[in-house]
C-alpha cells in the first residue's frame, strides 16, 4: 500500500491491482458515534449524493455514471466499534477495457471530489425538498432493519449488551433524530466535518497516484482544515452483571436466537489472535461446533453461526430454530463451549480453523472491498498489521490458547425473537 | 483429453476446454495473479425438473417437488459416516452448494492445495450415499430453511409474482419444496434422480483462478468415476404453459416494515438458447435501463415523489423456455408504481425510443459483463450458467456488437405488454 497524506486530514491509499478489471475508491470520513450527531452522520451522504457542481442533479450523476460503462456510486454508513463511518464506494472498469478509449479512472475521480467538495448549496443550506426526500428514505431505512430478521437478531443482542453506551447507537440514527435535522444544520454539519474529520481515501486497481493527489489537493485548496481525532473504542467490560434475558415477539415463523458474550479481549491484546481461532472453531463454518451440532446431529437449525465484533469486544452465536426448541439449541450452544473449555478439541477441528481463517486472509488479496476493510480494520484498532503478519500469527496459535481465551468469554445477554402469543 | 485453448484480446482472457468421453465439459481460466481459485460442478438439473424421462426408459418419472434441492443437501455424507466438508476444511477448501430453477452446482474455492481440492469435489459429487436415516435426518435442516424463507419479504415478494405470471409453469414452484411434498422423499427418489441427472454427460466443470490448466485438467480426468455417457437426451417434461399470466395481482401481509413489490413482464418470445437468447437479454435489460433506470424520467418523478427508494432495481431473468422482466422494490403505494410503469411504456409508443439514451445505456452493459470477470467465483458462475443456456459467455462481444438500436425498438413492441404484467406485494401486518 501507498500511502500520501494530502494534509493532517485527508489521506490517499493506494493499493496497486493490475490483475483486476476495475478500480474501485472508498471514502471513508470518520466521526465519533454520539447520540448528537449519529443521525446527522446517517443522513448526510445521501443528501451529498443527489447533486454537486460536476453533475447537478440525480439523473445527471446516473447518466454521467452510464457514460462511464456503468460506474457505481453508493453511499452508505458504517460503524466500526465507536468510529462511525459515512462511506462512499466508486467502482469503473479499469481504462484498458473501456471500448472507446475513455480515460474512466480520471473522470468518476472528479465525480467523487465534486460530490465530497462541492455540493449543491445555497444560501448557507441544502435545498429543502431533497433534504426533506431523503429524511423520509432515512427513516423507511431505519424501519427496514426488522426486515432482515436474522441480522436484526444479532443487532438487537448487541445493543442490548451495550445498553448506555455509545455502541448501542444505531448506525442510522434514530427517526427522533433524523425528525430535527434542518436544511441548515445538514449543511453547518457537512461544513465542520468535512475539515475537521480524518478522511481515508483507498483506490484498489490501475491508477496514477500523482495525479490522484493533485486531483485532490486542487478541490480542496480553498479550505481550512483542523486537527482531526480518529475515534477509539473501548471493549466492552463489566464486573457482577447478571445475565440479561430479552424476548421480542413478532408475526415470524421461525425463531431467531442470540446469544451474546464479552470476550474481554481486545485487538491490541496479544491472545487477540486466539480469539479469532475461537470463533471460526466455535462457530465459524462448517467445520465449527456449533454447525456440526446444533445444525448436523441436532437438526435443530439451518443456520448456527458465532460472529465477532472485535471493537467492542462481541462475540453473538445466531440460530433460526422453532420456537419450542429454544432451550435446546440454548443449552447445546453453551454446551459447545463448555467442551471447548475443557479443551475437548480435535485436531481436525482445530486445523480447520486454522485453515479456514488462512483461506479467507489469502483471498483478500483477490478482492479491493475486503482488501480496504482489512486495512481499515487494521487502522481503526489501531495496530496497522499487513495480511501476511496476521497469517503468522494465525499460524502460532496453540489449542492451549484458544482454550485459554475461551475461558475470558462471559455470557452476557440472550436475545429470542419469538413469534406472536397465540403461535 | 485434450485441452484447446482460446484467448480474448478484448478482456485479456484465455480459456482452456475440452469434453471428456464421459461426456464432461471441462473449462479452465487461468488467472495468474490471483491467491484464489474457484471451481463449480454442474448439473443442468434443477428445482423445475420434477418429471422427465430416462434415457433407455419410455415412462415417465414423476418426483416430488424440491427433490433436486434435497439431493444437494444429502450429497454431503458419505458412505463412511463421514461429512465432506472435513475433507476440505483440512485442504483449506471452502466449500458450498447450491441449488436454482435449473442448476444444481456444487463449488469450493481455496488458496492452496487447489488441486486436491477439485479431486475432493469431484469425487464426493460422485459418490451418492443416501439412507433412510440420513434422508429422514434432513428433513429438521431442510423444514427449517423453509420456514426461515416463509418469513423472508423479499423471497415472498418473488414467488407470488412468479404465481402471478405462470399458470403451470414449474418455476412458480419453491425451489426447496414444501414441508409436506419433502416428507414424501425417499432413499430411491434420491437415486433415480442422481443416475439420471448426475450421469457426466449431463454435467461440466468451470475452474477459474490460479491454476496451470494442463495440471488441473489432468486431476480432473483422474477422478471422473464413471465412463458411460447417455447416448440420448434426458427428456425433461414441463405442462404447456399458456401465453396468459394467471393473475395480474398478488397480495400478502407479513411483518416488514414497509410494502415490498415486485412487478413485471411474461416473455412470451420463448423456445430458444445460444446467442440469440443472450441477444434477448442485452436488448431487455438496455430497454429497462432507458425507460425505468436511474436516468430515467420515470425513477426521477417516482424518487423525488417518495414513491421508490434505493432499494428499486431493475432485472431481467433469461432462460430458454421461460423468461420475465421485473422491477422491485419498497414503496408505500405499489399500485403507483406499476402505473407509472405502464404509463411511461404507453408514453414511449407514442413518442418512441431515445437513441442517445440507448448508445449510452449499452455501454453498461458492457462494463457489467467486464466487473463479472473480477471475481474468480462470479465468473465461474456466470460462465456455467450461461454454458447450460448455449451462450458462449467468453466471447460476450460478439453478440453484444450486434445490438442495433432498431433491435432494441423491434423488442419493445413485442415485450412490454400490459396484459402480461403483474403486481405482487407484500403488505405490513401491522
Amino acid at each position: 500500500m501507498q500511502e500520501t497524506a494530502i494534509n493532517q486530514n485527508i489521506t490517499l491509499k493506494l493499493i496497486p491491482m493490475t490483475k483486476l478489471k476495475t478500480t474501485t475508491i472508498g471514502i471513508y470520513i470518520h466521526r465519533p458515534l454520539t447520540k448528537k450527531e449519529a443521525s446527522l452522520n446517517a443522513l448526510l451522504p445521501s443528501v451529498l449524493k443527489r447533486g454537486c457542481r460536476l453533475c447537478p442533479d440525480t439523473e445527471a450523476i446516473a447518466a454521467y455514471l452510464e457514460d462511464l460503462y456503468g460506474a457505481t456510486l453508493a453511499s452508505t454508513v458504517i460503524k466500526r466499534g465507536d468510529d462511525h463511518i459515512m462511506h462512499f464506494d466508486l467502482e469503473t472498469i479499469s481504462d484498458k477495457y473501456a471500448l472507446g478509449g475513455e480515460k474512466l479512472c480520471a473522470s468518476l475521480t472528479r465525480l467523487m471530489l465534486s460530490i465530497l467538495f462541492e455540493p449543491n448549496v445555497r444560501d448557507g443550506e441544502f435545498d429543502a425538498q431533497i433534504v426533506e426526500q431523503e429524511k423520509n428514505n432515512a427513516k423507511d431505512k431505519i424501519s427496514a432493519l426488522k426486515n432482515d430478521k436474522r441480522s436484526y437478531a444479532s443487532s438487537r443482542c448487541m445493543e442490548e449488551m451495550c445498553e448506555g453506551e455509545s455502541f448501542a447507537i444505531s448506525r442510522l440514527g434514530t427517526a427522533e433524530g433524523i425528525d430535527e435535522i434542518t436544511p441548515r444544520s445538514l449543511y453547518l454539519h457537512y461544513k465542520n466535518i468535512i475539515t475537521s474529520s480524518p478522511i481515508d481515501i483507498y483506490v484498489c486497481g490501475e491508477a496514477d497516484a500523482e495525479a490522484l493527489a493533485a486531483a485532490v489537493r486542487e478541490y480542496i485548496s480553498g479550505l481550512e482544515f483542523s486537527t482531526p481525532t480518529l475515534p477509539q473504542t473501548q471493549i466492552l467490560k463489566k464486573s457482577d452483571a447478571e445475565k440479561k434475558d430479552v424476548t421480542e415477539r413478532m408475526d415470524v415463523t421461525q425463531g431467531k436466537l442470540a446469544i451474546g458474550f464479552r470476550t474481554n479481549t481486545a485487538p491490541t491484546d496479544a491472545d487477540y489472535s486466539a480469539l479469532l481461532v475461537l470463533n471460526s472453531l466455535y462457530g465459524g463454518g462448517a467445520h465449527s461446533k456449533l454447525f456440526n451440532n446444533v445444525r448436523e446431529k441436532l437438526s435443530l437449525a439451518y443456520y448456527a453461526s458465532s460472529q465477532l465484533e472485535k471493537f467492542k469486544g462481541l462475540l453473538v452465536v445466531n440460530a433460526g430454530i422453532e420456537f419450542k426448541n429454544e432451550k435446546l439449541a440454548y443449552d447445546e450452544s453453551l454446551a459447545q463451549l463448555e467442551e471447548i473449555r475443557r479443551a475437548n478439541i480435535s485436531e481436525q477441528e482445530f486445523s480447520s480453523s486454522i485453515n479456514d481463517i488462512l483461506n479467507s486472509l489469502n483471498s483478500y488479496y483477490d478482492d479491493p472491498r475486503y482488501l480496504q476493510n482489512f486495512y481499515l480494520s487494521q487502522h481503526i484498532a489501531g495496530t496497522n498489521r499487513d495480511i501476511e503478519y496476521v497469517k503468522e500469527q494465525i499460524k502460532n496459535v496453540t489449542v492451549d490458547d484458544v482454550v485459554e481465551v475461551s475461558k475470558k468469554l462471559e455470557l452476557d445477554t440472550v436475545y429470542f425473537l419469538a413469534g406472536k402469543e397465540e403461535n | 483429453m485434450k485441452l484447446e485453448h482460446r484467448s480474448n484480446e478484448l478482456t485479456h482472457e484465455e480459456l482452456y476446454f475440452a469434453r471428456h468421453s464421459s461426456g464432461l465439459g471441462v473449462y479452465i481460466i487461468p488467472k495468474k495473479d490471483y491467491s484464489a481459485a474457484y471451481a463449480i460442478l454442474g448439473t443442468r438439473y434443477g428445482s423445475v425438473d420434477s418429471e422427465f424421462v430416462v434415457p433407455g426408459e419410455t415412462q415417465t418419472t414423476a418426483v416430488p417437488d424440491g427433490i433436486a434441492h434435497y439431493l444437494e443437501h444429502k450429497m454431503f455424507d458419505m458412505p463412511d459416516g463421514s461429512n465432506v466438508f472435513d475433507k476440505f476444511s483440512k485442504l483449506g477448501g471452502n466449500a458450498n452448494a447450491y441449488t436454482s430453477f435449473n442448476i444444481t452446482a456444487y463449488l469450493v474455492s481455496a488458496t492452496d492445495n487447489i488441486n486436491e481440492n477439485i479431486a475432493v469435489l469431484m469425487d464426493y459429487v460422485q459418490r451418492p450415499y443416501f439412507t433412510e436415516e440420513s434422508v429422514q435426518k434432513e428433513q429438521g435442516i431442510i423444514g427449517q430453511e423453509i420456514n426461515m424463507y416463509d418469513d423472508n419479504g423479499g423471497w415472498k415478494v418473488f414467488f407470488n409474482f412468479l404465481n402471478c405470471l405462470y399458470q403451470n409453469h414449474p418455476v412458480k414452484k419453491e425451489i426447496a419444496g414444501t414441508v409436506e411434498s419433502i416428507s414424501h422423499i425417499t432413499h430411491d427418489y434420491l437415486y433415480k434422480c442422481y443416475n439420471t441427472f448426475y450421469n457426466l454427460s449431463n454435467m461440466s466443470i468451470v475452474v477459474v483462478g490460479n491454476v496451470d490448466p494442463q495440471q488441473t485438467a489432468q486431476v480432473i480426468e483422474d477422478n471422473i468415476l464413471k465412463n458411460e455417457p447417455f447416448e440420448e437426451e434426458i427428456k425433461k417434461l414441463y405442462p404447456n404453459e399458456p401465453e396468459e399470466i394467471a393473475s395480474p395481482c398478488s397480495q400478502q401481509s407479513l411483518s416488514v416494515a414497509m410494502p415490498l413489490f415486485m412487478l413485471g413482464f411474461k416473455d412470451t418470445d420463448t423456445g430458444f438458447g445460444g446467442d440469440k437468447l443472450l441477444k434477448k437479454n442485452i436488448e431487455i435489460t438496455i430497454l429497462m435501463r432507458m425507460l425505468f433506470g436511474k436516468s430515467s424520467k420515470m425513477y426521477k418523478e417516482l424518487y423525488e415523489a417518495g414513491l421508490i427508494n434505493n432499494s428499486f432495481s431493475l432485472d431481467y431473468t433469461m432462460q430458454p423456455d421461460y423468461g420475465f422482466s421485473s422491477i422491485d422494490g419498497e414503496s408505500p403505494d405499489p399500485e403507483k408504481v406499476y402505473q407509472a410503469v405502464l404509463d411511461t411504456i404507453a408514453e414511449a409508443r407514442r413518442s418512441g425510443l431515445c437513441e442517445e439514451s440507448f448508445n449510452r445505456i449499452k455501454k453498461v452493459v458492457w462494463g457489467s459483463y467486464i466487473r463479472s470477470l473480477n471475481d474468480v467465483d462470479t465468473y465461474a458462475n456466470a460462465f456455467l450458467q450461461h454454458l447450460f443456456m448455449g451462450i458462449d459467455y467468453f466471447d460476450y462481444a460478439s453478440v453484444y456488437d450486434s445490438v442495433t438500436f432498431e433491435d432494441v425498438k423491434k423488442r419493445f413492441e413485442n415485450h412490454f405488454r400490459a396484459d402480461r404484467s403483474a403486481l405482487s406485494v407484500i403488505n405490513p401486518t401491522d
